[in-house]
């Protein structure tokens, strides 16, 4: 209740944001036993009880909801008394008895209901248990409830991952291990409890083992003892510290233990004989601590860490309540280079959620944003205090870029969200074909853009309040935190242990006293970014440069800003930063310019950073003193900038601007100016050993862009020929590379990058050079790693990238087949390559088989090119599971792009049967994930493959299929929106009867007779109609909106006056969402109205799914 | 003794050079044939006519042993008395000893009867015959006492090196080590492809890019991520001096470590290589206090009432 008080005072346009947190719940959870005393994984089974301490909070509390999925619940007592329950899961099968609905946008409203309706938030649960009404004076008293549970978990599909390798052996070893796993909340797979972020309480779990095993689970191992008959041992675990049941794990196998010889408190776990690869992978992970602990002045708050590395991981870092689960992947020995900054970035990361996301967990879904927010954010400083200010600048513009591409291809990403009371039209994204409101409904890309948003966004905080305040902000939280956590029971003193959006606002505002409200506005509580275009004119009489910033803010996944905005001049005397005001009309601004133009002294010139350098100004305007411009210099809007300056000004910024965000935006735009000057400007940066090795990367494949495109006045070698031989290879023999030495990481990564770049050259003819395919092939010839200190196996695999990059279209004679005999005598020695380092790793296997990885591309490059003939076969063979899995998902993208460009029905049901029976969950995830990104067809295609059997199946998977994994289901759901839209695909018939209903409805006079002709003539039209129907969420249950449409179809048939409809219906849309949002709030509420009315007449059922529903499910009781 | 027997029964049949290069052997074998005379003048003398090989053998054998053992008796007696020549009195100690009479003695050497035995031609000492000697024999160095073996002849030390034009050239090593590597690989993996199961590329042809077929592992992770031994041998051989370097400056480290952190602030490179742990916690772990390092205990006896 003072919750709500406290959002009042809070100026936030969010009057219900905490409305449902807690004031649905009628009892707290304060401890929770778990016991697993068998586990059996040969039938991959778990025996258990679980007990629940709860305290009602109100009088008459009759019934307790639980989450509980795919357990087997035998008995449930409370207090020792037998008590009835109901277990009911409408997310099992989303829509009901409905035969031919397929609509998707039905579908997501359906499937958000039904998550709903077992959100512990709102105090709802799969498992309903009645108090026994003896207790029922007890609980008026609201003395303590203690309800027991026994149940078993039989092959389990999601939640419990069982890795058990078929060999001989004992289980021990045999090496089979099991792990818990999932997404966001999902322990309700394994054990029953509130599975909520936002409920807190101690813990005790105990679990019982082989004794060959180790049982590694959350909080203090108290004591290990053997059962009575020796064979078993039981863990005992304590965790004093409240935690949300979400952030329960357990992992068990027979695990190699290491003790961190830095820091006694921290164990890691290995799988058997992998131990020296942890030791070394590990070694580094105290740094981290001390890092974390230093810049939070807070100690790490649990007594103990454990990391535990598996197989088979669902993804590859899951942090947990003082444990963190990682792929076994992710261990690597001293020689690799190219892993060990991946899988240190994976350790930090995880650290940075033990203090932000376990041990201070969130209030409600919509307050994620500042948990992944605040990890990502000091796992950024992490990043820059240990691979320097370079690479974490690199990173922001990455994470940047990413984002602004997402969010303009999908239409926002909300941090967010407010959900007004319980109004299901009142959807904040309704671009979406996805419901925002759970996590469990959220595409994972979206999921993964979110995080990604979420702490560019704490970036901003910091750069608006200071480093130094954001750092107290976080000491203030956690200090809470861990005073709350000492506590004994108290739940108004526990839920300091949740932040939530509002206490983090608070909290920023006292201590740095300033307002952050614009900025959040802008950024959290709406989606979008922000699109800038700039343009600039000198005028040398006011010695003025007039810059114009426009701005795009109509187009999806856009907004407009309004505030500052910070521009950089370099001019002849040095740097000047302007800070301009962008307003609601002004474009153009004037910036008074420093210096006049004078180039004929000889002067250095100062850059921003106070270095002096001489430059060569012959290439300037002579007029004009400015040598560049940057917008937005410091990433301080999330936005894109697309700059208009001259080719020159381009090339000065990449040899002298000291930011590395700078010099990459600069390569990115001389692209676009393939002229001597650029390419001299690209040569100079390679060179530099001083530059960062990611701009001399990325200037590798400008220039190889920048000598495509005049390749007809080119002179000399092939571009970077002759450096590469300048730097790499023997000064004596200038063909032969030096022997392998990669202890200048620099230049170990420039070395692998050039020649992959260089086989993107292409001729006159568009062939690739036949010198840069020798060079090549002498790379590979020549290359000796004997003296080397590190393993050249990523070496290796990039030199195969490169002979795949060369390959071009094979010249075919009227679509013959292709042999061996009409095989082009370079590809030959491709295939000749490919062909001995593919059994090469048979025999020798390389790191994580990156060589194979790499083969398996290169084959489908010749497969696409015509070379080969195109066949799935081969990687279909190494899709199987048994093998490693970077290589299954290399295996498995081929097949998902041979399926597309073959059109072949058979390899998608293969591909669709694997996704179902894969039992691997990261790999099941992966196919949809490719083929949603690779699809072999989309919404607007005619293709054979769309056909209704396919929509059933699809439906199949997203309805039923896939209720034992969130981000499976959402997978699917993303894949059906890919193929088919928002709407009733176009492969089905029409659900004619409803159209003849509507028509009447509408008072329309039209001969039913012409019906199937008309659509017969408009196939096209009627599919493109669909997709303009999507732009709306509301309108296919607007049975008006969805009448009208038709009869405008009907009555314009001819292409011309569709185009013509179209433009208006989108004008229409866009002018709906200028509204204001009462208004926009009221029509939907209107609309609301109005649909239920029309729901009994309706043909088929568009009530709201979640409440007829439940009658309907199948209950299981005991 | 038996040896000797053996020796000389041998020694009829044999003539071989072996046996007459040898110095002691001969003297041997004159001693034994001068024996036999005697055994055999003894035996005429007694009056025999003929005696079988195998007794005369055997007398002969007495007769040995009987000499041996005065002289060996004899030695015992002298060095009993601290001498190292036998006396007269010595002899008759002896014999007196082996319960010989010696007062007959005299009588018995006077005999008539008696044969006179000829002196054994005494042979000249065999010149051993000089060696080849290859070049002059080196004097001691003032070092070695001169009580030490002389040095061997300077043939079976001395090296005489012959010269062949080796292949320095850098470019025609790499380009060798290159095409053998790749002959080695073509030829192995062409082996197991043709022994083994394949997969193809091209539906009609079979052998010109033959690829192993992919077999899936039971525990796919472990060949993915262990080094295979040939690199750990590699990374052996590159850097095992390195390897002494890291484990001292790692142990500084460890000591220091606060300052270390400060140290790497500025030291913001791409990567930082950590160098792996050495086995200086291995001496630690004893005493780490770590709950999975705890001893498992024994169920508890309230458990066994229950249970019982």
């Amino acid at each position: 209740m003072n919750r709500k008080k406290g959002d009042k005072g809070f100026e936030s346009p969010r009057p219900y944001a905490f409305i449902y947190f807690y004031f649905y719940f009628f009892s707290y959870t304060t401890h929770q036993v778990v016991c697993i005393n068998n586990i059996n994984f040969q039938r991959k089974s778990v025996v258990g009880f679980v007990e629940l301490t709860i305290f009602p909070t109100v009088t008459n509390l009759n019934r307790i909801k639980l989450n509980s999925k795919q357990c087997r619940i035998y008995r449930v007592r409370i207090n020792d008394l037998e008590a009835a329950f109901i277990y009911n899961d409408p997310t099992l099968e989303v829509c009901h008895n409905e035969s031919k609905q397929r609509n998707l946008n039905y579908f997501s409203n359906a499937y958000a209901a039904a998550v709903s309706a077992v959100d512990p938030d709102a105090g709802n649960g799969e498992l309903c248990i009645k108090v026994p009404s003896e207790l029922w004076k007890h609980v008026d008293e609201l003395k303590v409830l203690k309800i027991h549970i026994n149940f078993s978990l039989d092959q389990p599909k999601g939640g419990l991952h069982f890795v058990v390798p078929n060999v001989e052996g004992s289980m021990a070893e045999r090496g089979a291990h099991v792990f818990s796993c999932g997404y966001q909340n999902s322990t309700r797979f394994w054990f029953p409890c509130v599975d909520s972020y936002s409920e807190l309480c101690t813990w005790k779990l105990e679990f019982t083992v082989d004794a060959a095993m180790v049982a590694v689970s959350n909080g203090d191992l108290v004591e290990t003892v053997y059962t009575h008959d020796m064979r078993k041992k039981t863990f005992h675990y304590m965790l004093t510290i409240p935690t949300a049941a979400s952030n329960i794990s357990l992992a068990i196998g027979p695990f190699e233990i290491l003790v961190d010889p830095y820091m006694h408190e921290v164990t890691h776990f290995c799988l058997p004989q992998l131990l020296p690869l942890l030791k070394h992978t590990t070694s580094y992970l105290h740094e981290v601590f001390e890092f974390y602990e230093e810049i939070l002045t807070c100690r790490y708050p649990y007594s103990c860490f454990k990391t535990v590395f598996i197989d088979e991981a669902y993804v590859e870092v899951a942090a947990y309540a003082s444990m963190s689960i990682f792929s076994t992947n992710l261990l690597h020995s001293a020689m690799i280079i190219d892993e060990t900054p991946l899988t240190r970035r994976c350790l930090a990361q995880s650290l940075a959620q033990q203090f932000f996301g376990c041990f201070i967990s969130r209030m409600s879904w919509s307050d994620e944003w500042v948990l992944k927010g605040i990890s990502g954010y000091i796992y950024g400083l992490w990043m820059k205090k240990t691979f320097g200010v370079n690479e974490y600048r690199h990173w922001i513009k990455e994470e940047l870029d990413k984002i602004v591409a997402y969010e303009l291809k999908t239409g926002g990403v909300l941090l967010h969200p407010i959900f007004g009371g319980g109004k299901e039209k009142d959807n904040p994204a309704s671009h979406l074909h996805f419901s925002i409101k759970h996590p469990h409904t959220l595409s994972w890309e979206y999921y993964t853009m979110f995080q990604c948003k979420a702490h560019l966004v704490m970036r901003l905080i910091e750069n608006r309040i200071s480093m130094e305040f954001m750092l107290q902000v976080f000491n203030k939280l956690l200090s809470l935190a861990s005073t709350a956590s000492s506590q004994k029971f108290q739940s108004h003193m526990w839920s300091q242990m949740l932040v939530s959006t509002y206490g983090f606002l608070k909290s920023i505002s006292n201590v740095s006293g300033k307002d952050i409200q614009p900025l959040i506005k802008q950024w959290v509580d709406q989606s979008g970014v922000v699109k800038f275009y700039g343009s600039f004119a000198f005028n040398r009489k006011r010695n003025v440069l007039e810059l114009e910033i426009k701005q795009d803010y109509t187009s999806p996944g856009t907004q407009k800003y309004v505030g500052p905005l910070k521009v950089t001049v370099q001019e002849l005397d040095g740097s000047f930063n302007h800070t301009l005001q962008i307003e609601e009309n002004s474009l153009k601004h004037d910036i008074p310019c420093h210096s006049k133009s004078r180039r004929n002294k000889k002067k250095k010139i100062p850059l921003m950073n106070g270095e002096e350098v001489d430059m060569d100004l012959s290439a300037m305007d002579a007029d004009s003193p400015l040598l560049w411009i940057r917008i937005d210099p410091d990433m301080s809007v999330l936005r894109k900038v697309e700059f208009e300056q001259a080719d020159f000004m381009w090339q000065y910024q990449l040899r002298y601007e000291r930011d590395v965000v700078a010099q990459q935006e600069s390569i990115l735009a001389l692209e676009k100016f393939p002229t001597p000057a650029s390419r001299l400007a690209l040569t100079d940066i390679l060179e530099q050993e001083q530059c960062f090795y990611r701009v001399r990367m990325s200037a590798c494949f400008c220039l190889a862009k920048i000598a495509n495109s005049m390749v007809s006045t080119w002179t000399g070698p092939p571009a970077m020929k002759s450096l590469f031989t300048r730097m790499f290879c023997c000064k004596t023999c200038p063909n032969i590379v030096k022997t392998n030495n990669f202890m200048s990481f620099q230049s170990y990564f420039l070395q692998k990058t050039m020649p992959v770049a260089m086989a993107l050259l292409r001729d006159v003819h568009n062939l690739c050079p036949k010198e840069v395919l020798t060079f090549i092939l002498d790379l590979i010839k020549y290359n000796d790693n004997r003296k080397n200190k590190f393993s050249d196996n990523y070496y290796r695999a990039e030199m195969i990238d490169a002979l795949a990059n060369s390959v071009t279209p094979a010249v075919s004679v009227n679509n013959e087949v292709r042999t061996l005999d009409n095989l082009n005598p370079d590809v030959r020695l491709i295939l000749e390559e490919i062909t001995r380092f593919l059994n090469m790793e048979k025999l020798l296997p390389s790191y994580r088989h990156t060589i194979t990885v790499s083969c398996l591309k290169a084959i489908r490059v010749l497969q696409k090119n015509g070379h080969v003939p195109s066949d799935p076969c081969l990687f279909r063979s190494y899709a199987e599971y048994g093998h490693f899995v970077d290589i299954r998902i290399a295996a498995l993208e081929a097949v998902v792009d041979y399926t597309k460009v073959d059109r072949s029905y058979e390899d998608l049901q293969w591909l669709l049967n694997m996704i179902q029976t894969d039992p691997v969950p990261y790999v099941r995830h992966k196919i949809l994930n490719m083929l949603t990104k690779n699809p072999p067809f989309t919404k607007n295609m005619e293709s054979p493959l769309c056909n209704e059997a396919l929509v059933d199946q699809l439906w199949k998977l997203m309805n039923s299929g896939t209720a034992h994994d969130w981000r499976l289901r959402c997978g699917a759901v993303d894949l059906y929106f890919t193929l088919f839209g928002l709407s009733r695909p176009s492969c089905l018939p029409l659900p004619e009867l409803g159209l003849v209903l509507n028509l009447k409805e509408k008072k329309a006079v039209l001969n039913p007779t012409i019906i199937p002709e008309a659509i017969a003539s408009n196939q096209e039209t009627f599919s493109n109609s669909q997709d303009e129907e999507e732009i709306d969420m509301d309108t296919v249950h607007d049975s008006q909106a969805f009448i009208s449409h038709h009869l405008n179809m009907l009555e314009r048939p001819s292409t011309p006056g569709k185009n013509s409809m179209l433009h208006e219906h989108h004008h229409h849309h866009h002018h709906e969402h200028k509204k204001k949002k009462k208004k926009h709030k009221h029509k939907h509420k209107h609309k609301h109205k109005h649909d239920s009315k029309d729901k009994d007449k309706e043909p088929f059922s568009f009530s709201s799914p979640a409440s007829g529903r439940s009658v309907r499910s199948p209950s299981l009781s005991d | 003794m038996a040896d000797a027997a053996a020796g000389a029964s041998g020694s009829g049949t044999r003539s071989g050079s072996k046996q007459s290069t040898n110095p002691a052997d001969n003297y041997h074998l004159a001693r034994r044939r001068t024996l036999q005379v005697v055994v055999s003048s003894l035996l005429t003398e007694a009056g025999f006519e003929s005696a079988e090989k195998a007794s005369v053998e055997t007398l002969t054998e007495m007769l040995q042993s009987y000499i041996s053992e005065i002289g060996r008796s004899a030695k015992s007696y002298c060095e009993h008395t601290a001498r190292t020549q036998p006396t007269l009195s010595d002899i008759v100690v002896t014999l007196v000893e082996m319960g010989f009479n010696v007062d007959t003695l005299p009588a018995y050497a006077k005999r008539s009867q008696r044969m006179v035995i000829t002196a054994p031609p005494v042979t000249n000492q065999p010149v051993t015959p000089k060696a080849l000697t290859a070049g002059q024999n080196r004097p001691h160095p003032p070092h070695i006492p001169s009580h030490f073996p002389e040095f061997p002849d300077p043939h079976t030390y001395i090296k005489t090196p012959t010269y062949r034009e080796p292949v320095s050239d850098y470019q025609v090593l790499r380009e060798k080590a290159a095409s053998q590597r790749r002959d080695v690989e073509r030829a192995l993996t062409r082996f197991m492809a043709k022994t083994g199961e394949t997969q193809t590329l091209f539906k009609d042809d079979v052998s010109t890019f033959p690829l192993i077929a992919a077999r899936p592992f039971t525990i796919p992770y472990l060949t993915a991520l262990l080094p295979s031994e040939l690199e750990m041998q590699q990374m052996e051989e590159t850097d095992s001096s390195e390897q002494d370097e890291q484990t001292d400056t790692e142990n500084l480290a460890l000591h220091i470590s606060t300052d270390d952190s400060g140290a790497e602030k500025e030291n913001t490179s791409v990567l930082q290589q950590n160098p792996a742990l050495s086995g200086s916690r291995n001496g630690e772990e004893s005493i780490i206090d770590n709950p999975y390092l705890r001893p498992v205990k024994k169920p508890k006896i309230r458990r066994k009432k229950s249970l019982s």
